[in-house]
């Protein structure tokens, strides 16, 4: 295969990190690549150094085997190297048209040109979408078509390396179907993707070999085919795979914990009845808009239109009330960390024992010493240093942002009902590990877990019951055995019983 | 230049990930080494003035920095609890005065003390119903409060100064103990007060968050209306001290009086390293802060120059501050 992209022993340390250390590979022409790694593994650090962001220390990176020296973003651009980073970077109100040529080095300081336009149109065309009306404002598309704008701009530059950085992580499952097979058609046309992924499902749909980096250095690059999913977790991590999800202890006394009853939200669920027991993770299975997220965040009082009989233990709990949900020990860790989740300028501390200050405090009044030893227990459950009981939240690592939500929720030593939204999104492989062990702790106490996910395979690790929902109503339950990919998929992708 | 500057706030973030209180560290030595010199510079300036250690200028300055030092520590609650500023503070002072003056001369003082802190805390309170509870904009409100006070003002009070009837004030709330004026202490105990709230309280929590993030606030089960009610009302509570002791210096009230207070006190809160944006602040950094304006206030004032040139210190002073305070924070 004719050699594209070639990195040679690249490295690149901050001041006390090594982010890279002498990594080195090559990218052929119509490959997809996928670079996997934990977060901190370098992945985001290489892509900087890709694109010109940031100058590696040493080492040196060819394009067709002529070596470049990157300094700025737009010799990336003139190299033919593109990339779509994480979060969408579109201007929402300017059209479809400027989005495409927002940042181009190319276009002059007018662009309102034939040329421009018909470019654009023929970018826009190479992915199917020769109908869609170049002056559309860019707000008044979805997240997945804005993702499929951010292509169209690397293919009007006529990149012939496209970066696509987590592409799909806050996708749709038709939507994610669309982008892969949009870019097995980039692939076609030879041109060579590096996708960054967390999903490795994706990884072996999509790519045909993977680099996996760990710690800043290359641990591996193998064709997909040669690989299984057990092996590339391990090189990820650095050991196994049965470690990743914990079973549920066996036990006989599975009480019932939460019974819920007609849940309804206006225009997004629709009658919704299910029993949670203690100690089992009940998972709710549903793409974006198939109201499996209204289900927890109804539970856990966030919803005021939601209507429905909900009882804890037996006792009712009244919907639309949060302080109401959190003094009956019902608890929430939203899947929005940075808005919904975290205080980031506060300390870990203060973080930690957020839902409890009324545990610590009399007549309003609040006892220090009992904050200091409350976040001390609760940060050692979920495993964060108690040396960073004092910095600042923001600047833990998204994993350990993620314990501290957990640590939050737990509750004191009580059992309680644990609400959960994608739990492991956006979170590496370690972390995660870590968050499934919290959750398998919990059950021991005889909590109830109740998550949405749209990780199928973290679904059928994980989840004891499994419930599928499609567009608000509920499809199927499955539980133990049961539990397999491809009915949850069938269930919440084309739900035949529904239709029938 | 793009390029280097990029790469040095990547150096900072990757050094974040691993390694955030040495990073932290790093920055805030930065950060505060400069404040230190910036400090110590206008210390010495101001205590090279001519006149500046003399006894009747470091009681005009303890004096008037209490008056704004007040309705700063009150600005200290709003800007924590996210809603930046308020800009009806100023006209709540002079509206305070006004309703402590007449309610004193119709009930006496004790009364009247009351009636005016009441007053205060419910205008100001009022406000933040409307933002806590009807979620409408701050600085919006405060504009409406504003011209609202100063219209109600004007209908009521048509010759716009109003005095005390002889005798209501006793003389024993003016003058000075231990040497101290008692608008000093009255704002010492405000700024303990404030603190106390701030750090030792359930409320005060509850405030940080909402200012921190509001909707991860209101997840955790924090009655965020209440909240900002709550701030808006000890706001107004301590504006309305400012008020009250302005009446009781002049034995008289006017709307001219607290004029431009909020300006004076929000640039006291951010001279204090309080975050324009919530979430972080305290009430002794707001009482340092109100100092250091003071201070070079009196400074120009005794160097002879004219007012024109203190509002120009001050506002010279309230952009470095937020330009290190960008910079401190890696922003």
């Amino acid at each position: 295969m004719q050699e594209v992209l070639s990195v040679q022993g690249v490295s690149k340390s901050y001041p006390g990190v090594v982010a890279l250390r002498d990594v080195s590979f090559r990218l052929g022409r119509g490959e997809i690549r996928a670079l996997c790694g934990e977060n901190g593994a370098g992945k985001s650090t290489l892509v900087k150094i890709l694109m010109g962001i940031v100058q590696p220390d040493s080492g040196s990176i060819a394009l067709n085997r002529q070596i470049q020296v990157v300094r700025e973003p737009r010799q990336a651009q003139a190299a033919g190297l593109g990339l779509v980073a994480q979060e969408l970077s579109l201007a929402p109100h300017l059209s479809i048209l400027d989005n495409i040529w927002l940042g181009s080095a190319e276009v002059p300081f007018l662009h309102r040109r034939a040329k421009f336009r018909m470019r654009a149109q023929q970018a826009l065309a190479m992915l199917g979408l020769a109908d869609w009306d170049l002056d559309r404002p860019v707000s008044s598309l979805t997240i997945g078509q804005g993702q499929l704008i951010e292509i169209a701009r690397l293919l009007a530059r006529d990149a012939r390396v496209l970066i696509l950085d987590e592409p799909t992580a806050t996708l749709s499952d038709a939507d994610i179907e669309r982008i892969l097979g949009i870019l097995k058609s980039l692939r076609a046309q030879g041109r060579s993707i590096l996708y960054i992924t967390h999903r490795l499902g994706e990884v072996f749909e999509l790519c045909d070999s993977v680099t996996v980096l760990r710690n800043g250095q290359h641990v591996a690059t193998e064709p997909v085919n040669q690989v299984t999913r057990e092996h590339l977790v391990e090189q990820m991590l650095g050991r196994s795979f049965e470690d990743m999800y914990p079973k549920a202890a066996a036990r006989s006394d599975d009480g019932v914990r939460v019974v819920v009853e007609g849940l309804s939200v206006p225009d997004a669920l629709h009658g919704f009845s299910m029993v949670a027991p203690r100690g089992r993770i009940v998972c709710i299975a549903g793409q974006i808009g198939s109201g499996a997220n209204m289900v927890t965040r109804a539970l856990a009082g966030l919803v005021p239109s939601a209507s429905g009989k909900v009882t804890v233990d037996g006792r009712p709990i009244s919907l639309g009330s949060v302080p109401h949900c959190v003094a009956r020990n019902v608890l929430f860790v939203s899947d929005d960390r940075a808005a919904e989740g975290l205080f980031p300028q506060m300390t870990v501390l203060d973080n930690l024992v957020a839902t409890r200050l009324d545990a610590c405090a009399r007549m309003g009044v609040l006892s220090w010493p009992r904050l200091r030893r409350l976040a001390a227990s609760i940060a050692e459950r979920v495993g964060v240093d108690r040396h960073r009981l004092t910095s600042q939240s923001i600047t833990l690592s998204g994993g350990n942002q993620q314990k501290l939500l957990f640590g939050r929720a737990l509750a004191g030593a009580r059992a309680g009902v644990l609400l959960m939204n994608e739990p492991t999104r956006g979170i590496d492989v370690g972390a995660r590990a870590e968050i499934y062990r919290i959750m398998r702790e919990l059950c021991d106490l005889g909590s109830a877990l109740i998550m949405t996910s749209s990780d199928l395979e973290e679904i059928v690790g994980i989840a004891d019951i499994v419930i599928t929902l499609y567009r608000g109503r509920l499809i199927g339950r499955y539980e133990a055995d049961e539990i397999v990919m491809s009915s949850i998929l069938a269930d919440i992708t084309h739900p035949t019983q529904a239709i029938a | 230049m793009t390029e280097r500057s990029s790469g040095r706030a990547d150096s900072a973030v990757a050094a974040v990930a691993t390694d955030p209180l040495r990073a932290r560290f790093h920055r805030a030595r930065v950060f505060s080494w400069m404040q230190a010199v910036g400090i110590v510079a206008l210390l010495a300036v101001t205590l090279g003035t001519p006149g500046f250690l003399a006894g009747p200028s470091i009681l005009s300055l303890l004096t008037t920095v209490s008056f704004i030092g007040c309705v700063a520590i009150g600005m200290t609650l709003i800007t924590i609890s996210g809603n930046i500023m308020s800009f009806a503070l100023g006209a709540t002072v002079g509206a305070t005065a006004m309703v402590f003056i007449l309610a004193s001369n119709w009930l006496g003082f004790g009364p009247g003390l009351l009636v005016g802190l009441l007053f205060g805390s419910l205008l100001t309170g009022l406000q933040g119903l409307l933002i806590g509870w009807v979620r409408a904009n701050p600085i919006i409100v405060s504009i409406a409060a504003l011209a609202l006070i100063y219209g109600v003002a004007q209908a009521f009070a048509e010759k716009g100064t109003i005095y005390a009837e002889a005798g209501t004030v006793p003389a024993s709330v003016k003058g000075k103990i231990a040497g101290v004026p008692i608008e000093f202490i009255v704002f010492l105990l405000a700024t303990f007060i404030a603190q106390f709230i701030l750090s030792a309280t359930r409320f005060g929590r509850n405030l940080f968050m909402v200012g921190s993030s509001f909707r991860a606030a209101e997840a955790v089960g924090v009655s965020t209306w209440r909240t900002v009610t709550g701030a808006y009302v000890w706001a107004g509570f301590f504006t309305s001290l400012s008020g009250i002791m302005l009446a009781i210096r002049y034995d008289s009230a006017n709307m001219d009086y607290g004029v431009a207070y909020d300006y004076d006190a929000i640039a006291a809160v951010l001279v204090g390293g309080t975050a324009i944006g919530g979430g972080d602040g305290s009430a002794l950094r707001t009482f340092a802060g109100g100092m250091v304006i003071a201070a070079v206030q009196v400074m120009l004032l005794l160097r002879g120059l004219r007012q024109e040139w203190q509002y120009l210190a001050a506002g010279l002073i309230v952009l470095a501050v937020i330009i290190l305070q960008a910079r401190g924070s890696g922003r």
